[in-house]
């Protein structure tokens, strides 16, 4: 259920929401982290539920002494209410079992806030693409049918792919197609249940391996990019900046601790 | 629990596969795997004493059956807890380390301060104490938690004495009695808690 930080619920009526699979390579995730920390998006709540692994650390997006010691839990909202922006970050994985039931009262909550629509960004094992897919650009789309309706003719103008319908049961050679996400986590169920309720809900991914996925997550908001314009160049004479990504200041140490000088 | 009489009033107990007892009907006090004590000279104030894991699909339960699903607002919480320091992220090498050492994490609504530093990123905690601490900041109760690193796998004097600056904190304070002789108090404890583990003996 979502919790406010302070005492009144947030109007999120016709908010884009925002919100990562925990997926391959944590791509979504890490994407989600650049979006708040660039944004420098206000926390508004929690969504707190028995369905992650809890974990606590302090702020993740700190920038200075004096906010490096606000709490942050496994899930937590944030929102940039000028741009009718709100964002969902997951910090830990699905306890086995719950991962069903964690869809079910998201989008429980997306329909009872009147959020007007729904994006995910997520990943899926580059190992799995097939030749055509290899041979493509590595992100990929996907749109519910309510969605299609009010975003089509622009992802259209986009010239992005649509995800592909693969054999159900790869081994048959008789199998009926469908979409499947290997590696997308909640992404497939995510966006199953959106079709059947109808929520207008779109699908980012992007075909990755496990690795250092800092650069996957940076073309995976500037593919995002590309449809809501979330972040403009910073000159408006260069026409091929980078765009001004924040890092977040957790993001050290990832691949863990100092080494210790006598292994050399 | 030393300094004051406590009463033991009551207990959770569970069973997953890192349990020791097989038996979980008939538990005595010294199986149950999370005591809860009451203190005779104030009520108001409780111990648990958890020797057990709690799996991550457990731990909501526990808190429900601990804290109820009504949270109480005029209540604070302190939670000490160990961890290896191999666990710790740091640009240094962790065999550098002074451990064992104190990290604190607080809840928004938790106003004292710390007797250590608080806990840098990129670290994080999980298991019981997370779901503690998230359970407090969501509902907004003042809670702390105080966690040591320490480079031993079990119970010894040096990594307990750690926590001897949170004896003196405002939380606890005033539970705890003869602070300069608790280096005396504690090992007397140790030595009857310990094992004899020589195996040349």
């Amino acid at each position: 259920m979502f919790v406010p930080c302070g005492e009144s619920v947030p109007d999120l009526t016709n908010f884009t929401l925002l919100m990562p699979a925990v997926s391959v390579g944590n791509v979504g995730q890490l994407a989600i982290d650049l979006i708040i920390s660039t944004l420098n998006m206000s926390k508004i709540g929690y969504f707190y539920t028995d369905c992650l692994v809890p974990m606590v650390g302090n702020n993740p997006y700190a920038t200075a002494e004096e906010n490096s010691d606000e709490l942050s839990i496994n899930t937590e909202v944030y929102a940039l209410p000028s741009r009718k922006l709100v964002v969902l970050q997951l910090r830990s994985i699905f306890i086995k079992y719950k991962s069903k039931s964690f869809c079910e009262k998201l989008l429980a909550w997306v329909k009872s806030s009147s959020c007007a629509r729904i994006i995910v960004l997520s990943s899926s094992h580059s190992y799995h693409r097939n030749d055509v897919q290899l041979r493509s650009t590595p992100f990929r789309y996907l749109l519910t049918p309510s969605m299609q309706k009010s975003v089509q003719n622009k992802i259209k103008s986009l010239n992005w792919l649509e995800m592909e319908k693969s054999k159900c049961i790869p081994e048959m050679s008789d199998s009926e197609f469908c979409i499947r996400i290997p590696g997308g986590g909640i992404t497939k169920t995510l966006y199953d249940e959106s079709c059947s309720k109808e929520i207008q809900m779109a699908v980012l991914l992007k075909f990755v391996s496990e690795g250092d996925n800092i650069p996957d997550a940076v073309s995976l908001v500037e593919y995002l990019n590309e449809w809501l314009q979330i972040v403009k160049p910073s000159s408006n004479n260069c026409t091929a900046c980078a765009l001004p990504w924040k890092i977040p200041s957790s993001w050290r140490l990832l691949f863990g601790s100092g080494l210790p000088p006598a292994l050399f | 629990m030393n300094s004051g009489v406590w009463k033991e009033v009551g207990c959770a107990k569970l069973w997953n596969e890192w349990c020791r007892t097989m038996d979980t009907v008939h538990l005595s006090p010294t199986d149950a795997f999370c005591v809860f004590y009451q203190l005779k000279s104030d009520p108001s104030v409780f111990l648990c004493q958890c020797s057990c894991y709690i799996a991550e699909d457990q731990q909501f339960q526990w808190l429900e059956k601990v804290f109820g699903s009504q949270p109480r607002k005029n209540m604070q919480v302190t939670v000490l807890t160990c961890r290896h320091v191999t666990e710790y992220k740091t640009s240094e090498s962790t065999c550098s380390l002074p451990s064992p050492f104190l990290r604190a994490l607080k809840t928004q609504k938790f106003k004292d301060c710390a007797c250590c530093p608080l806990l840098e990123q990129p670290n994080i905690v999980h298991d019981l104490p997370a779901a503690v601490l998230s359970y407090c900041q969501v509902w907004k109760i003042p809670a702390v938690l105080y966690l040591c690193y320490t480079d031993v796998m079990k119970l010894d004097l040096v990594t307990v004495e750690a926590f001897k600056p949170v004896l003196s904190s405002s939380g606890l304070k005033c539970l705890v009695k003869n602070i300069p002789e608790s280096t005396e108090i504690l090992k007397k404890l140790m030595t009857t808690n310990e094992i004899q583990s020589n195996i040349y003996t």
